[in-house]
């Protein structure tokens, strides 16, 4: 029953897709408004029935219907309730359902915005998100359905099919294998739905930058409009990204927290592109420049979200993130297709009508170090995708699939990264227009001798490593320009209105959100900067078999291996976890509980390191093998992380900035105030 | 030149660059279009599937020595692919090592590692570091990958002693139990 409510109401939301597709192409033709507000509204309908179609879905979860193919295959009896909600988008079907209605969410939200102004979008606005949605819907309808019930033929062979197939009779479990062990995570059970918001959310932008390419309107007005959407889809990238870090920290057990994975990249991707749009739509704002550029951004941040979904589920890639083989990958291929070519065909169309009459006038002006960052962005961009297609291109040209691994990342994305970092801290400095060697360097000389300071005291302190000595200073030229920038308005600010030093650092940054949250943004990515740095350069692993009593040593740490116990939990786990004692230099700094959890009915282990975090460096233990009668020996692999929690701490400051600089910014509605309360903590926690 | 002769010319050289830009812009996308197409024909062709005979290879061995897989009928035959560069593999070298010297008396269970996409000195001590004691080689010319159509490292193939793939691991084997748990059931008594 409820199953039937699911899949009609997901079935209902198809056909109205098409239907308000057609009927907006339609209104446009034959000039008639009713139309196309007819398929405002079917789009506006997609939100509250794909809702529907979710509850249902969750309701099976919830209440263990494994006579549906996806309640099976995600949940178990065992699970408690949050895993069984969350596992609405713990396979494919499951989530390929949530992502279209998170999707339809951000589409009935745009309809309902005020069209007086841009009515000429709206029916194109509604063409692209239906087209998308519907495609997304159909994938779900025909192909990966979540509501499949299983079935017994009458040779005694099970198979998955929403309608009953002959003969058959309906094949009932008592319980479902449950959830991949993997996702059972905090970070997991939020990293997958702030990935997929960010992903559909790129789709509003792209939709006003299609609508305006059709209507001819290449004017700034699609920009304003999908500004704060474009922030808000870039919040969520990113907050997906941040956590999907700290998942693979906490949980895939190698110590890291980033693997250059095929399917870690293509989220990445759109994020580059989406970054250096961000960028250089304020150059099209305050200069008129750039317009072209800014709508292949756009038209790029879209399709590469579609392409990275592609690589996820269609398998064509190998990856730790891979959905099992499936059968959606030839139609994603189609749609992909046909994406690339209509955007590139309208972006040639409209190729003259974007020319702007303005040209760069300095190579030091603001402008001109912003396509520089962008460049720079587009150019890390270039280098994840070869690394992404080059084993398909290999594969062709030499018939050997040869897979490139982080080393190549890492070391052609470094310099990149650098020069941002460098870009970073002087761009602000610069004037639009015209800036000269002379104004420039008087406004950065400043900065630059006090973060020289930093450097010079890791040398002193024996750090010998360029990079790592060349990397502290770049972030810390950039922390000292944002933090001389803001200072300098402050007293600016202080100083004309008399208002106190307090005051006037709290009506600054709600004055001018955009700015001072990029300048928080700036902030977040020095601190991620250093987190890195640490890490990648100055991280330590050993490993080795340890009986009971006996030490292992790295760096300052001793770690004592003092006993492991074996155990059956109720949730169904069989828990092997070790004691060991934490000595740094010497002194006796706590115990760590690393385990090995055995999950019985899905038959995965999953290992839990223990951890002893510190602002100074991580303690990374991981129980890796035991001999499992006397438990008198244990493997134990260890790492030590300097720097790492900076990471953690500048991802939290990072997404602080972003919300700074979303936050709607009229003075009078009740939101401003609210957030002007907030302001200035965000602030602070910088 | 007057003027407006230069004006057009300028309008003309600018519309012939828009129309390399044009057939350049295609082509890319034709060209990612058919790497895309190709990648995804051949994901899905699969690998080689349980139940089916593996395509038999020889390896050449880092110690220069020739097994030749066909030689091997009557054993049970775990063939793991892996590489220096790949982290995961790091996670199972140990407990394949375990297991290689759990079965190795018994006579009847052969491990090969074959090593994908190397450099042989980084291959040599990826093997000292995790004491590594069963044969090894590097897959030159990817040929045995490729025959087996692996999608990436680590995959473990595990063949019975007539030569019929039984058991597939994709990734990394969690744990030493995990692995006894595939052989075992294939043992003769």
């Amino acid at each position: 029953m409820i199953t039937d409510l699911g899949y009609g109401a997901l079935a209902i939301t198809f056909f109205l897709t098409i239907y308000g597709v057609l009927a907006a192409i339609w209104g446009v033709r034959t000039r008639r408004p009713d139309w196309i507000d007819s398929a405002r509204n079917a789009m506006l309908l997609t939100f509250p029935l794909l809702t529907l179609s979710c509850l249902s879905l969750i309701y099976l979860l919830v209440n263990g219907h494994y006579e549906v193919e996806y309640v099976a295959s995600v949940t178990s009896t065992r699970m408690p309730l949050y895993l069984r909600i969350t596992a609405l988008w713990g396979g494919q079907a499951g989530s390929l359902l949530f992502w279209s209605w998170l999707m339809s969410a951000f589409a009935s939200a745009v309809t309902l915005r005020n069209w007086q102004r841009d009515r000429e979008f709206l029916p194109w606005v509604v063409v692209v998100s239906l087209v998308t949605l519907g495609f997304f819907l159909g994938l779900t309808l025909f192909v990966e359905n979540p509501f499949d019930r299983l079935w017994l033929l009458p040779g005694g062979l099970a198979i998955k099919s929403f309608f009953a197939p002959e003969g058959a009779i309906p094949y009932f479990q008592s319980d479902g294998k449950g959830l991949n062990p993997l996702l059972r995570h905090p970070g997991m059970i939020i990293h997958p739905p702030m990935l997929y918001l960010g992903f559909v959310s790129f789709v509003i932008p792209f939709a006003f930058a299609i609508a305006a390419l059709i209507t001819n309107r290449t004017d700034d007005r699609w920009i304003q409009i999908t500004r704060r959407w474009s922030l808000v889809a870039w919040l969520f990238l990113s907050l997906g990204l941040i956590l999907g870090g700290r998942w693979a920290y906490d949980v895939l057990g190698w110590g890291g927290y980033w693997g250059w994975d095929p399917v870690e990249i293509a989220a990445f991707m759109p994020w580059l592109t989406g970054t250096a749009f961000l960028h250089s739509v304020m150059i099209q704002e305050k200069r008129g420049m750039l317009k072209h550029w800014n709508m292949i951004l756009i038209i790029l941040t879209y399709n590469l979200v579609i392409f990275g979904t592609f690589l996820t589920r269609s398998g064509v890639l190998s990856s730790v993130h891979a959905f099992a083989q499936s059968a959606i990958g030839p139609l994603f291929f189609i749609y992909i297709g046909a994406s690339f070519v209509i955007s590139l065909s309208l972006l040639l169309q409209r190729w003259q009508d974007l020319k702007s009459d303005l040209h760069m006038t300095s190579l030091l002006s603001r402008e001109a170090l912003f396509l520089l960052n962008n460049l720079l962005f587009l150019g890390i961009l270039v280098i994840c995708f070869w690394g992404v297609i080059f084993p398909l291109i290999s594969e062709i040209i030499t018939g050997q699939k040869v897979t490139v691994g982080p080393p190549f990342y890492e070391r052609a994305t470094a310099p990149l990264f650098a020069g941002l970092l460098l870009l970073m801290g002087i761009a602000p400095l610069a004037a639009w227009r015209h800036s000269t060697v002379q104004t420039l360097g008087k406004a950065v000389w400043k900065p630059t001798v006090v973060s020289l300071f930093v450097p010079l005291i890791g040398f002193l302190g024996g750090i010998r490593n360029w990079a790592a000595l060349l990397g502290f200073w770049l972030a810390a030229f950039v922390a000292c320009v944002t933090l001389y920038e803001y200072g300098r308005a402050v007293i600016a600010r202080s100083r004309s209105r008399g208002e106190s030093l307090p005051t006037a650092f709290w009506n600054l940054a709600g004055r001018n959100r955009r700015r001072y949250g990029g300048y928080i943004i700036h902030l977040g990515v020095v601190l991620m900067a250093i987190g890195i740095i640490g890490i990648e350069l100055f991280q330590k692993e050993t490993q080795g078999t340890l009986a009971q009593g006996e030490e292992l040593s790295l760096g300052p740490y001793t770690m004592r291996f003092e006993s492991l116990a074996v155990f059956d939990t109720a949730d169904g786990r069989n828990v092997a976890r070790a004691v060991v004692s934490i000595y740094k230099n010497g002194r006796f700094v706590g115990e760590l509980y690393p385990r090995r959890d055995y999950y019985y009915e899905s038959q995965q282990p999953m290992t839990i390191p223990g951890l002893r975090s510190t602002m100074e460096d991580d303690f990374y233990v991981l129980l890796v093998d035991w001999q499992p009668i006397s438990s008198a020996g244990a493997t134990f692999k260890v790492y030590q992380n300097p720097l790492v929690n900076w990471l953690w701490l500048g991802g939290f400051v990072f997404i602080i900035g972003t919300l700074v600089a979303t936050w709607p910014e009229s003075e009078k509605s009740p939101a401003t105030v609210r957030a002007r309360r907030r302001t200035p903590l965000a602030a602070k926690a910088s | 030149m007057e003027p407006g002769s230069q004006e057009q010319a300028i309008a003309t050289n600018s519309t012939a660059r828009l129309g390399w830009g044009r057939v350049l812009a295609w082509l890319a996308i034709i060209a990612l279009l058919v790497i895309l197409g190709a990648g995804l024909l051949r994901s899905q062709q699969g690998s080689v599937n349980v139940g089916q005979r593996i395509p038999d290879f020889p390896l050449t061995t880092f110690d220069g020595q020739t097994i030749h897989t066909a030689d091997l009928r009557g054993k049970i035959l775990v063939i793991n692919f892996w590489a220096s560069w790949c982290k995961p593999c790091e996670q199972e070298a140990a407990d394949l090592e375990a297991a290689w010297r759990f079965y190795q008396a018994r006579g009847d269970v052969v491990f090969l590692g074959v090593d994908y996409v190397d450099t042989e000195p980084e291959a040599r001590a990826y093997l000292e570091k995790f004491e590594i004691t069963y044969p090894n080689g590097p897959d030159l010319g990817t040929r045995i990958s490729q025959a087996f159509r692996i999608r990436g490292v680590p995959e473990t193939y595990i063949v019975d002693q007539d030569g019929i793939l039984q058991f597939v691991q994709i990734g990394p084997f969690r744990s030493l139990s995990q692995i006894k748990s595939v052989i075992d059931p294939l043992l003769q008594p």
